[in-house]
């Protein structure tokens, strides 16, 4: 008779459970997944890589706002018609039309403001030789890249930041109490994005909103219910995601700080110092999907409707892909998916590189010794993650 | 027009088999295959495919 070890288990919505923790690493040793109160997760590097591209699963997150007891109203209805949870020709229509706004010939004509907006957001502080980095750089900093973007006036970002986060609250584990607040601030983001469109359709520019107004497929384009809902997940997408990011990415190199000298003296390394960081430290620890059917996968039986958790940071330091995998920005590694992949893959990932990819290396060289120095402040370590606080010393530099 | 994808870089995302549909196909594996010889009339759809693939590995190597 042959014994199988039974896959380990973890509790991944209790508050003690770490990504980055010994006995997670020692499950990826032990399994290529393990069993969790919400179905199965994925540690290993190349089953993430197969299983994020496979089509007996589709995004998980499409029932969200159901199995927490939401019905109806305007989250529901944004949620369900959103490119995120969207499938099949309904998504790709969308994403067709979409896509070109996004793509790095528009990005980069950018990038020149984004780092005039991060020098600016560093000189307020840098002379202190201290900052609260979430407040001082990484919310504002995030959110004014957004209103570039959009063209909205960036004196405008505190009133964005506060409408984002707030329906960020729907994705946490209150979004039955806290849907209220909700509801009134998507309201505020449609009349954004609605005054955004009507603008742009009596006065086309040449830029991002334009470009989705005007954004034609073979005589398809997008209707304005469609136009705002796009520019609404851009702005929940966009804003906590980059903040948390840039959040990470200071532990990292705190961590790391002959990584970060490097960086501050490679400025050609911004890209790699992001990719590195997604690969090792994402905010999306996790990806969600849902198996379509039943299916097989390594001799595992996945029943249709089982919840498969894809975790990018383990698998992304998975020694069996990764011989060495700490960061480093001079080494060759295989892709990671802090951005997702396959058919959902961040849309806007072009923006996120180009946006970090020019802040880090600013940062690296204005903020030389940097150290955590006072009380930090973390968002639970499952789903999206990040810093709410994390104060910083450094020594100034030119 | 003919066109290369460097396959020491493709993913099999398939986001390009979302922009240009009569060009790019994923397999039941998963896998990429593609048209290397395609007509101009789809260079809209192909500048699509190459601009949002994540990894950058659509190129077109010469125009007809």
């Amino acid at each position: 008779m042959s014994t199988v070890a039974p896959a380990p288990y973890f509790d991944i919505s209790d508050s003690t459970f770490a990504m980055h923790s010994e006995a997670v690493r020692a499950a990826r040793s032990q399994s290529w997944f393990a069993r969790t109160n919400y179905g199965v997760a994925v540690l290993r590097y190349n089953e993430v890589s197969h299983l994020l591209k496979d089509q007996r699963l589709k995004q998980g997150s499409a029932q969200w706002p159901e199995h927490n007891g939401v019905h109806g109203g305007l989250f529901f209805d944004w949620w369900t018609e959103n490119l995120l949870v969207l499938e099949g020709e309904d998504h790709h229509r969308i994403r067709r039309l979409v896509n070109p706004a996004f793509s790095p010939r528009h990005i980069e004509p950018l990038i020149v403001r984004f780092e005039a907006l991060a020098e600016e957001l560093v000189n307020n502080f840098v002379a202190d030789g201290h900052c609260e980095f979430v407040r001082d750089f990484a919310e504002p900093y995030a959110t004014r890249v957004l209103c570039i973007l959009l063209g909205i006036p960036e004196t405008e970002w505190p009133t964005i930041a506060r409408l984002a986060s707030t329906v960020g609250l729907a994705l946490g584990v209150h979004i039955k109490r806290d849907l209220e607040q909700v509801e009134a601030a998507l309201a505020e983001l449609y009349a954004y994005a609605e005054a955004l469109i009507v603008d742009r359709r009596a006065a086309p520019g040449d830029d991002f909103i334009t470009r989705l107004v005007v954004a034609n497929r073979d005589g398809d384009s997008l209707s304005d219910a469609e136009l705002r809902n796009a520019i609404v997940l851009l702005i929940f997408g966009g804003m906590d995601t980059t903040r948390n990011q840039l959040g990470l990415a200071l532990q990292s190199f705190v961590h790391n700080p002959e990584q970060w000298d490097l960086l501050g003296q490679r400025p050609d390394l911004g890209r790699k110092a992001v990719d590195e960081v997604l690969r090792t430290n994402p905010t999306t620890t996790w990806v969600t999907r849902e198996a379509v059917a039943d299916f097989t996968y390594n001799d595992l039986f996945i029943a249709g409707g089982t919840t498969v958790h894809l975790f990018t940071q383990v698998s992304g330091t998975d020694p069996l892909a990764f011989p060495d995998p700490e960061m480093n920005l001079l080494g060759e590694h295989a892709p990671h998916y802090g951005f997702g992949g396959g058919v959902h893959h961040c849309l806007g990932h072009f923006v996120a590189k180009a946006d970090m990819g020019v802040a880090l290396p600013l940062l690296a060289r204005r903020l030389r010794n940097v150290r955590i120095d006072g009380v930090e402040e973390w968002m639970p370590d499952s789903g999206n993650t990040g810093p709410v606080r994390l104060p910083l010393s450094f020594t100034p530099a030119p | 027009m003919n066109i290369f994808v460097d396959r020491t870089l493709c993913d099999n995302h398939g986001q390009c088999a979302i922009s240009a549909p009569d060009v790019f196909r994923m397999n039941t594996e998963g896998i990429l295959e593609y048209d290397e010889v395609v007509d101009d009339a789809l260079h809209n759809d192909v500048e699509d495919a190459i601009d949002v693939c994540p990894v950058q590995a659509i190129f077109i190597l010469n125009e007809g």
